[in-house]
């Protein structure tokens, strides 16, 4: 398919502004059978669950949305676990980033990041990392992967695509009434 | 019948880009039965390809070859890696433009007369007027089918139109409609009637929306004188012994180089690659680039002036649905200086789906961005577009060490906002801010420009050849086959979108090359 081929070729940079925000995670990631040669030589491959966790729980703190369950986050960080999965720098740099935040979490309260009770504790905590290059990557990418995820969309109110559905033409494009 | 023309066919004329500029030239020549070569850096893509997709279609269409930029322009910090926001693929930006089309005002033509000598500046008078131009204006608009003009209707407004509209009578402006739209409210020339579906900017599914790339590249060829290579980048126009521009060398879909003898050439691959080429071009003859004996190939870069201001009400708006630019307040768009600047700026829609409205909002992170997204089907936004002046230091340069993958070294953007530029937006910004606010928003939200979409004067038309690069005609001031056929002829930004006036432009270039080859002038 067509577009397929032009999402192979994408480059990884912002999808509009953003910088570091990528498209192709969204275009092109996806499971992959191919590990690196380190994976492959006995190194364990992608992040470790508790690893998961704690980078999950830093994406709900960065676009808290208290309407959207866990799964919609798990799915905007999977890009990132495919690519720790493949590219062992990119292991280190959520590995090492992860660490971080739960080293900062540790030393304010006693208890690692994902389990700081205290939402304005972890905010803090992100502060300290605020700009470096794990958050720059984390936040890149999943800005576009949270709320590229069309089941999510109809819970703010956004209705999308519309050409199959003869667009918004008899859907209300100009019904509003509280002017 | 598509044409195919030999590479050592040298009655062609070749056009480098096939947007609004080139693929309007290309119809125009092609229909006057003379043969032309349009090389198109990007991929042949049809409507069939289009989708109701932000994140695809950004990919599809992206021209994302790696440039650079420097200045203290914000777009240099927010997207450093993707300055520019226009379309590489065949129909150029006209694929995902907004199709907005409205026509430049008089004084926009004579800015160094009406607004003086103003210090950091490089104010330049179009070497035509208004006057001249009107009729080729009325062409393009019958050609495009541009709402408001010759009998067309008005699209209809939206929920989004309407929040602005009902602001703006409220703040007591005036000057407030459905935007002058080249996108059919009803069918016409072949081409059906807008369903609002909201993603004009990711490609019209429907063809109700003009573009090149449906419309003029398909006519053109089918006159049997015009031939589209898709994936191919114009890399160097070369001369002969005399200074008359004789091939242009590019690179094919492979990678391979190639060499298209030409007879007359036409650079319209827009403001940015334009000047790359033409600098790119430099010999023992030209070696400060082609067509560069006064020094202004790349300088006077214009994006426009803009800036965006979201309001958060209690009840719904849903931006997203209905024809997405269509909505204009036009009372800034006036001459008036005791405002702190010259030149003035339009308010239009500039919705955006929630994916792209969640990633480009400004914020960072935590409670306070969420809540605005939590909103988002609540929410309203106009676009500030106004009249950016022109500027030597903001330029289009070589790199001097970095090359794309055919050793082509890639374009800097430099750009600093000159004071009026400044005093503009915030401006935009306060009485955007009054305007929804006059009709119950809660919050209102600034966000500082995109990467630039309008791309404008970096090979600007001038009445002396020491001024700029191409005369009144879009023809090079120093070498008199060649042609520029872009926006980067503007000699002004203008507060209006730019694509009418190119397409005014071409229609009008058009006609003066087919003279000048009938007369062997060319």
């Amino acid at each position: 398919m067509k577009l397929l081929d032009w999402a192979s070729r994408l480059s990884r940079r912002g999808f509009l502004a953003g910088g570091a925000a990528t498209i192709a995670a969204v275009a092109v990631t996806g499971p992959s059978a191919l590990a690196d040669a380190k994976a492959s030589a006995g190194e364990p491959q992608g992040l470790q669950p508790e690893q998961t966790r704690v980078l999950l729980k830093f994406v709900r703190d960065l676009f808290p949305h208290d309407r959207l369950a866990d799964s919609f986050y798990a799915k905007a960080i999977a890009p990132l676990e495919d690519e720790a999965a493949k590219d062992s720098s990119a292991r280190k740099l959520l590995a090492d980033g992860v660490g971080q935040l739960n080293g900062l979490a540790k030393a304010a309260g006693g208890t690692g990041y994902a389990d700081v009770p205290d939402e304005k504790a972890r905010v803090a905590t992100i502060k300290q990392i605020e700009g470096g290059a794990f958050f720059s990557k984390v936040y890149g990418t999943t800005v576009v992967t949270l709320y590229n995820q069309p089941e999510l969309w109809p819970l703010f109110g956004y209705e999308g695509p519309s050409s199959d559905k003869g667009g918004y033409l008899h859907r209300g494009f100009n019904d509003i009434d509280w002017l | 019948m598509p044409a195919k023309f030999d590479l050592n066919d040298s009655s062609v004329v070749v056009i480098v880009g096939s947007g609004a500029g080139g693929g309007v030239l290309a119809n125009e020549l092609a229909r006057k039965g003379i043969s032309v070569v349009v090389l198109e850096a990007g991929k042949r893509v049809e409507m069939t390809d289009f989708r109701n997709d932000e994140v695809a279609m950004f990919g599809l269409f992206t021209w994302l070859d790696p440039r650079t930029t420097s200045g203290s322009w914000s777009v240099g910090k927010t997207s450093p890696d993707l300055p520019i926001w226009t379309c590489k693929l065949v129909g150029g930006t006209t694929v995902h433009w907004g199709a907005c089309a409205l026509r430049f005002q008089e004084h926009e033509f004579k800015t160094r007369t009406r607004y003086g000598d103003i210090a950091g500046a490089n104010l330049l008078d179009w070497p035509i007027d208004l006057k001249e131009i009107e009729p080729y204006y009325d062409r393009a608009e019958l050609r495009m089918g541009v709402t408001g003009t010759h009998g067309i209707p008005r699209l209809p407004a939206s929920n989004h139109g309407k929040v602005l509209f009902a602001g703006a009578r409220k703040v007591g402006y005036t000057k407030f409609q459905t935007t002058n739209m080249a996108i059919n409210p009803v069918p016409r020339d072949g081409r059906a009637s807008c369903q609002q579906t909201g993603f004009c900017v990711q490609g019209c599914t429907f063809g109700a929306k003009w573009s090149t790339l449906y419309i003029d590249i398909p006519q053109a060829e089918a006159t049997g004188k015009a031939e589209v290579r898709a994936e191919s980048q114009a890399l160097r126009v070369e001369h002969d012994a005399s200074g008359k521009v004789n091939a242009v060398v590019y690179a094919d879909a492979s990678g391979t180089l190639q060499r298209q003898k030409a007879r007359a050439v036409a650079v319209a691959a827009n403001s940015i690659e334009s000047p790359r080429l033409l600098l790119n071009s430099s010999s023992s003859m030209f070696p400060q680039g082609l067509a560069n004996s006064s020094g202004h190939v790349g300088k006077n870069y214009m994006r426009h002036t803009t800036g965006t201001v979201f309001a958060v009400y209690d009840k719904p708006v849903h931006m997203y649905r209905g024809t997405a630019q269509s909505g204009i307040v036009m009372d800034e768009a006036r001459l008036d200086s005791t405002r702190g600047f010259v030149g003035g700026y339009q308010f239009e829609l500039l919705p955006q789906g929630l994916p792209s409205f969640a990633q480009n909002l400004p914020g960072g992170w935590g409670r306070d961005r969420a809540w605005i997204v939590d909103n988002y089907a609540n929410i309203a936004g106009v676009w500030i577009i106004g009249e950016d002046l022109p500027r030597e230091t903001n330029r289009i340069t070589l790199h001097p060490d970095k090359k794309d993958k055919f050793g082509m070294p890639i374009p800097n953007i430099h750009c600093d906002d000159h004071p009026n530029d400044v005093a503009m937006r915030n401006h935009g910004y306060k009485q955007a801010d009054a305007l929804y606010t006059s009709i119950g928003a809660k919050k209102t939200i600034h966000v500082t420009p995109y990467p630039s979409t309008h791309n404008m004067g970096t090979n600007r038309m001038s009445e002396k050849p020491r001024d700029g690069v191409v005369n009144r005609f879009g023809q090079t001031h120093d070498v008199k086959n060649l042609f520029v056929s872009d926006g980067s002829q503007f000699a002004s930004s203008g507060g209006e979108n730019p694509t009418l006036t190119i397409v005014a432009l071409a229609i009008r270039q058009a006609e003066y090359i087919a003279d000048q080859m009938a007369k062997r002038e060319i």
